[in-house]
């Protein structure tokens, strides 16, 4: 054996070839380097979670973050928080997108002429400790910031001897300033939703903004869940427009914008018995009885009288004053009207407290307008921005970028190019609040810590403000006690800390653990009488400035806010709760109005106010008053990134710049306008196909009255056709009786086709149409788990949205002229996960097939394009890959933010809901390492019902009876999408929604 | 071949009393062979022109992605599926005149089966190009093949798209090899008269023909075997293509009538483009002697038969989905009548069922140039009868709120056209180099060469 080659010879011929041929094989060697010292908490392959603040707006909700090798990739609700209690909004999860932004500054940029130059941080620090020196005057300008950076800024300003101004673009000002009057409160009131059994919104979507829209959410499901006692809480929207909020009411009030004041009054004039109850109110309460309120409302004398008996007697009740959107010159007196109501109605210590000190944001606008006029004046040498964009988020009339110019040094702490970033001086970017240290406080009992997730995002140079502060102030030559924000902040905690509690670093960690703790405060005494008003207050409706026959109504969008969110393409592409049309702006008008002036959905028309004009396309609403049209923030960016910039309108030009006396809020109530169609047309992006269900069965509804009964109702009232076509679906022959079926769902149909086989689980899940509010937040919170891409304004325009969580929309009444039901039903439609899967069969490639654990998965790879499943599924819940989205439409960095756990597609293939597998297996995999352990139910969240504050998705295993998803789907209200027609065995279960009044044949009129 | 010998009025046939000699039948026909025209040219290089659209377009989409396109959700099938059924349609006449009339010993059809038959092949070409074009990674197409692989996966059979996989190979084998079958004595006939390179190619294929009794007797057994074994096909073919819609639950597609209705509408749009493409070539070639008006007369009456069947189906699909009581069926046919695709229902009623109406005059059917109208007409009417199928079944389903609309993108029209003039590369490439008449079937009919003419002649 000398001869020929030895196998260990071989081995190492084939060993140094097979490397070389690798080498040769790339042309661009990548490099991937290993970690040299591996870090201690991560282990690849293993998501590391960590606590934190959501940062996104005033809400300050807790926070779970999924780390991945050292990329924050997930953003979760965190169930510990006492505010939010778990859920988590679209704007939450799309704070990621803000994370790893592309459009980050890659480091501080310093004015040279009339472009910026990145320098160093050491640069522009000195840079601002001269300016500061030499010109003195300084002004900062402010956004929402945790107390220890409000503390730090305060310190800051005060050594520099400059001004601080408190400025939100989205505030609820008069709210503060109405607790401020009636109680003498020092922060917002703070609601108990779930508690009240009548509930009335005098124009304010709770859902959508102000102090917590998670947390109000989960209030608002628990309230119209149906309880032991077969009864509901029932909503009333009183407002010129229904918003997403207000689609969730049972009746709707068309009242005429501004009339909130005489209505909440008129309905409190009702209740008490002598207007003495109202104590130094009394007076008003005299003037405005229900036949006032209803002239002034435009709705019947009855029905306030009715409404007002009612929100007496169902005690206890709740009541809510106007929100931003409602802002017009007697906004603070109409939330002391519903603050009168809340009063009269013996609600104050029961649904409402204004002991709370619940801090969101309400900065006065008209800070902001002396903080111009100071600029304008010259007065300012150093104007300091930071947490705002008062160059969009002020209305163009403000003359903000006039009097912002005027000033020697400007200075700006945005991330990433803003409008008011784009004319300083100095931009130093912040770090995004999941790479910096900070706290909240959303109310006064409650501290949450917002700490760092993950190295900074290594390709912006980015640092904190509190730390830029501070390093500023060492040129300066100020000592506040620490060289990082971070010992700031703890040094802070440590004095505020009281040691009979444990020691400090115990707690400490805790916090950072858990996420938030809640300090006893002790209950300040809350004042129970209502005090006299210190300036004059009128309750009457407000004048608006006249440009037009119709009345112009500005509200918050609930997917950009005030437009701080625009620059995310998850949001721009989520469809809008209440329209349903992505990306761009769009002008609500009801079908009434726009016969009347020959326009249709899609004509783009001029709305002209006195102080400007827009052009936007009209979008036929039912759910908006007949004289008002209404337009959302958060459009027209014209220099703030890639997505925000050119998408839409900005609302805020046919605005005047004038603030509420005496919150000082900004108006978003206060004009009317022209509508004037240009002769332009443009295709609608939209997901919406038909709001109308053609009375199919795919969101029926159950009355209250008929709860315990359902079945029975249906068989009578016209559900005969559908009876007899079960007797032709499936694989299982239906026993019936006559042509009818006698028994459906069919045995056993629930488990699925393999019920007899084996003991495997079959993944279900329930959805209660009765809690879910339509809020979106589980379609963000979809796309972020499972890499769904995001296509484009043309794209959608084509119909090729491609979210796997679709929010159906139907209405089934509203009616804008008179007081009376509301009928809307929200559906998540998603994949139904069918036991007789009409996708599967069609496949030629068994790209789709049936796992044994009743799920119908899709396998990315071996799908050949064909779309044959798509167009056999009745649910419509299949979206094609038609262009490389995730290549083409992702730049870096934001790739990071893809979950390592989930297939990136490529073009040509065929995706939909999965039921979040990669979860599933994750489970499955840690009970199998903990020797073999049962999975306990529960223990699996698909990422939907992670996020969903109204908590309506429950998923789990259908086989097991005790599981919870097995509990709720026994119950009666429970039904399945088409299936009677079909007999596809759905796994997802839907929960009718409850309403109060009568249902029409069989749930689906 | 023994009935050569009977008397051409007894067996019915249709030559032109001009034509008398076997010779004559040799020389009218393989003179189209002969250099080509100036028209010849225009409409090759027309064709031609065409094909680079065609690829042009078919790569610009391969390389950015099917998005090109105007389909989405819910329309997932748009153009391409149409344009695949209106090929496979158009295919069907080539076998049915070729193969079932042969079997029922029609004698009209001997002037015009070659001309469809290679239509079928070239048409069947075209088909199977778009289930290619369609996919959306045509790269992995092949895995819809059942073969021996590493990934230990056959396809699925249950699924109709992988039995059209087999209907359409099975269909281009076997209508190829019939048709190529048929023309071997003829191209043994051209390759007498040809010299050069032609005569090298004809003598390659046409394998070795020297007519000898032996020969035509093989040649006889074998076409009558494919013509029966290519008739089933006729029939299985079109209906396997139904149920790519039929076997969905998709209201408009899930029908038991597909199968016939497709089958009856495949035979009428066929024999219309047949008439479509035999004007001109009779035209252009002065065949005005073997192509009569009867062989005309005969098509039209084909047309106004298969048109009544295919109307049936339209109306008895309307009538049902309203007997059904069905809502959701009853709104999918209103809405093909009144709904947004309205036109395209009312562009194939008009076409497929009014226009045919004239038909029934004689004066019309032995009109070429009212025939030739007609029949683009109909041509029109069948490629928008599998348009109204296939997309406003699918933009109005189940889920109201997923409705939607599809618009035809410019790359899909141009792949659209460009498949015509596919289809016309070969058929015009075929027109020169295969005799488009059946030669010897023709001489068939004709009175046998007796010695005695032979001589008087000579």
């Amino acid at each position: 054996m000398t001869d020929g080659i030895k196998r260990r010879d071989f081995l190492k011929v084939l060993g140094v070839t097979g490397a070389s041929a690798t080498l040769t094989g790339c042309s661009e060697p990548e490099r991937l380097l290993p970690y040299v010292v591996a870090p201690e908490e991560i282990t690849p392959g293993v998501a590391t979670w960590y606590t934190t603040v959501c940062g996104g707006c005033s809400a300050q909700c807790g926070m779970w973050v999924r780390t991945r090798e050292g990329r924050a990739v997930k953003v979760e609700g965190n169930p510990n928080h006492p505010v939010s209690r778990g859920g988590l909004c679209s704007k939450g999860h799309a704070t990621l997108q803000h994370l790893y932004n592309p459009d980050r500054f890659h480091g501080p940029m310093i004015r040279e002429g009339d472009r910026l130059r990145q320098g160093t941080w050491d640069e522009a620090e000195q840079l601002l400790a001269a300016q500061i020196t030499a010109t003195g005057n300084v002004m900062f300008i402010g956004g929402r910031m945790g107390p220890s950076m409000s503390n730090l800024v305060d310190e800051f300003v005060a050594a520099v001897n400059g001004t601080r101004i408190e400025y939100d673009a989205v505030s609820d000002a008069p709210l503060r300033e109405a607790a401020r009057i009636t109680y003498g409160a020092t922060g917002l009131p703070s609601y108990d939703i779930a508690n009240a059994r009548l509930l009335l919104s005098f124009g304010n979507d709770f859902i959508e903004t102000g102090s917590s829209p998670v947390a109000h959410n989960k209030g608002l499901a628990q309230m119209s869940a149906v309880d032991a006692a077969g009864s509901k809480g029932r909503f009333v929207y009183l407002g010129p427009r229904l918003s997403t909020t207000g689609l969730n009411a049972d009746e709707w009030y068309p009242i005429r914008p501004g009339s909130e004041a005489a209505v909440a009054l008129g309905m409190a004039a009702v209740i008490a018995d002598d207007a003495g109850a109202a104590g130094p109110y009394a007076d008003v309460l005299r003037a405005y009885s229900p036949a006032v309120a209803a002239q002034a409302a435009g709705v019947s004398e009855d029905s306030i009288r009715e409404l007002a008996e009612r929100f007496a007697s169902e005690s206890p009740t709740l009541a809510m004053g106007p929100g931003v959107g409602g802002h017009h010159r007697n906004a603070t007196a109409a939330n002391i009207a519903v603050m009168i109501l809340n009063h009269v109605a013996g609600n104050v210590g029961r649904t409402v407290h204004y002991d709370a000190a619940v801090s969101a944001a309400a900065g006065a606008y008209a800070d902001m307008e002396s903080a111009v006029s100071a600029m304008a004046a010259g007065q300012v040498g150093v104007a300091i921005v930071h947490g705002a964009n008062p160059a969009y988020s002020m209305p163009a009339a403000s003359g903000f970028v006039e009097a912002f110019s005027q000033a020697a040094f400007k200075v700006s702490f945005a991330s990433a190019m803003d409008e008011t970033a784009a004319l300083a001086d100095l931009i130093l970017p912040d770090r995004h609040f999941l790479e910096a240290w900070g706290d909240s406080m959303p109310r006064s009992d409650v501290v949450a810590l917002q700490q760092p997730v993950m190295q900074p995002v290594p390709h912006f140079d980015s640092k904190s403000a509190g730390d830029v502060l501070l390093a500023t102030s060492v040129h300066l030559g100020n000592d506040f006690g620490a060289t990082t924000f971070y010992d700031f902040m703890r040094n802070g905690h440590m004095e505020m800390h009281d040691d009979s509690v444990g020691d400090f670093e115990t707690s400490w960690r805790l916090a950072l653990r858990t996420g938030a703790v809640e300090h006893d405060m002790g209950t300040t005494a809350a004042p129970s009488q209502l005090q006299a008003p210190e300036v004059a207050l009128s309750f009457d409706a407000p004048a608006l400035d006249l440009g037009g026959d119709l009345t112009l109504l500005v509200h918050p969008s609930p997917r950009f806010g005030g437009g701080e969110f625009s620059n995310s393409p998850w949001l721009q592409e989520l469809p809008d709760p209440v329209s349903k049309i992505t990306w761009h702006s769009w002008l609500e008008m009801n079908g009434t109005t726009a016969e009347e002036r020959g326009i249709r959905e899609g004509d783009i028309v001029r709305v002209t106010s006195p102080h400007g004009e827009v052009e936007v396309p009209v979008w036929i609403y039912p759910g908006i008053r007949e004289d008002a049209v209404a337009l959302a923030m958060g459009g027209g960016h014209t220099n703030m990134g890639r997505w925000a910039n050119g998408s839409g309108v900005n609302a805020l030009a046919l605005l005047p710049s004038e603030s509420e006396q005496p919150s000082g809020a900004m108006l978003t109530l206060a004009t009317s306008v022209t509508v004037t169609p240009t002769g332009e047309r443009r295709r609608i992006a939209t997901i919406e196909g038909s709001s109308d269900q053609h009375d199919r069965p795919i969101a029926p509804a159950v009355a209250l009255a008929d709860l315990g009964h359902v079945e029975e109702a249906e068989h009578d009232e016209g559900h005969a056709e559908f009876q007899e076509l079960q007797g032709v679906g499936g694989f299982v022959p239906v026993p019936s009786e006559g042509g009818a079926a006698t028994a459906f769902p069919l045995e056993g149909s629930r488990h699925g086709p393999y019920a007899e086989s084996h003991d495997l689980p079959r993944w279900a899940m329930a959805i209660d149409l009765d809690k879910c509010t339509g809020c979106s937040a589980c379609v963000t919170a979809c796309q972020a788990e499972n890499n769904v891409p995001w296509v484009g304004e043309e794209q959608v325009m084509m119909g090729r949205d491609m979210n796997w969580v679709r929010i159906e929309r139907y209405i089934e009444h509203m009616d804008a002229t008179q007081a009376g039901d509301l009928d809307v039903r929200m559906l998540p439609m998603i994949c139904q996960h069918c036991a007789n899967a009409p996708c599967e069969p069609v496949c030629p490639v068994f790209a789709t097939y049936h796992t044994p654990e009743g799920v119908n998965a899709q396998i990315y790879n071996r799908c050949v394009g064909t779309r044959y499943c798509a167009n056999n599924c009745p649910y419509k819940v299949r979206v094609f890959n038609w262009y490389r989205y995730m290549d083409e439409n992702v730049p870096e960095p934001m790739n990071w933010q893809w979950n390592p756990d989930v297939t990136i597609r490529t073009n040509g293939i065929m995706e939909k809901c999965s039921f979040c597998m990669q979860r599933i297996r994750d489970v499955e995999n840690r009970a199998a390492l903990e020797d073999g352990r049962a999975i306990n139910d529960g223990e699996i969240v698909p990422a939907c019902e992670q996020s969903c504050p109204a908590e309506a998705i429950v998923f789990g295993n259908i086989r097991d009876e005790n599981s919870r998803v097995s509990q709720v789907v026994s119950s009666e209200r429970t039904y399945r999408v088409l299936d009677e027609l079909l007999n596809t065995q759905p796994a997802v279960h839907y929960l009718r929604k409850v309403t109060f009044h009568e249902i029409a044949s069989g749930g689906h009129d | 071949m023994s009935n050569a010998t009977k008397d051409p009025i007894v067996r019915g046939a249709l030559a032109h009393p001009d034509v008398t000699r076997l010779d004559d039948v040799n020389r009218d026909v393989l003179k189209v062979l002969a250099t080509p025209g100036k028209g010849w040219w225009a409409l090759f290089s027309l064709a031609s022109l065409g094909l680079v659209v065609f690829f042009t377009s078919w790569g610009w989409q391969l390389y950015r992605g099917i998005g090109v396109t105007g389909l989405n959700a819910p329309v997932g099938w748009g153009v391409y599926i149409t344009t695949f059924v209106f090929w496979v349609g158009i295919a069907h006449s080539g076998t049915l005149i070729s193969a079932i009339l042969f079997l029922f010993r029609a004698p009209w059809r001997q002037a015009i089966y070659r001309a469809a038959e290679a239509m079928t092949v070239f048409a069947v070409m075209t088909a199977g190009l778009f289930p290619l074009i369609h996919v959306g990674r045509l790269w992995h197409a092949y895995w819809l093949i059942p073969y021996p692989n590493s990934r230990f996966l056959w396809p699925n059979f249950k699924s109709p798209l992988v039995w059209d996989v087999f209907a359409i190979t099975t269909y281009f084998t076997v209508s190829a090899t019939f048709f190529y079958l048929g023309t071997i004595p003829d191209i043994a006939a051209a390759r007498d008269r040809a010299t050069g390179l032609r005569k090298k190619l004809y003598q390659v294929i046409s394998m070795g023909w020297r007519g000898t009794d032996q020969q035509w007797h093989h040649f006889g057994k074998a076409y009558i075997f494919l013509a029966a074994l290519a008739t089933p096909l006729v029939l299985s073919v079109h209906s396997v293509v139904s149920w790519d819609f039929a076997v969905s639950i998709v209201p408009g597609w899930h029908t038991t009538i597909f199968a016939p209705y497709f089958v009856a509408g495949a035979i009428y749009s066929g024999v219309a483009m047949v008439i479509t493409l035999v004007v001109p070539i009779r035209k252009v070639f002065g065949l005005e002697a073997y192509l009569t008006t009867k062989h005309f007369d005969a098509m039209a009456k084909l047309c106004l038969l298969t048109s009544m069947i295919v109307g049936y189906a339209y109306m008895s699909e309307f009538f049902m989905a309203w007997y059904s009581g069905e809502e959701i069926e009853r709104t999918a046919f209103w809405n093909r009548l009144f709904g947004t695709y309205w036109w395209a229902t009312w562009i194939m009623l008009t076409c497929n069922m009014f226009v045919p109406i004239m038909l029934w005059f004689k004066r019309v059917r032995y009109s070429i140039p009212a025939l030739f109208v007609i029949s683009i007409f109909v041509n029109i009417g069948m490629w928008f009868e599998r348009y109204v199928i296939v997309v406003t079944s699918l933009h109005h389903e189940y889920e109201p709120f997923a409705w939607g609309i599809y618009r035809p993108s410019l790359t899909e029209m141009g792949i659209l056209l460009g498949s015509f003039c596919w289809f016309s590369f070969w058929f015009l490439l075929f027109t020169r180099l295969l005799p488009p008449i059946a030669i010897q079937e023709l001489k068939e009919v004709l009175p046998p060469p007796m010695r005695k003419q032979k001589e008087a002649h000579s």
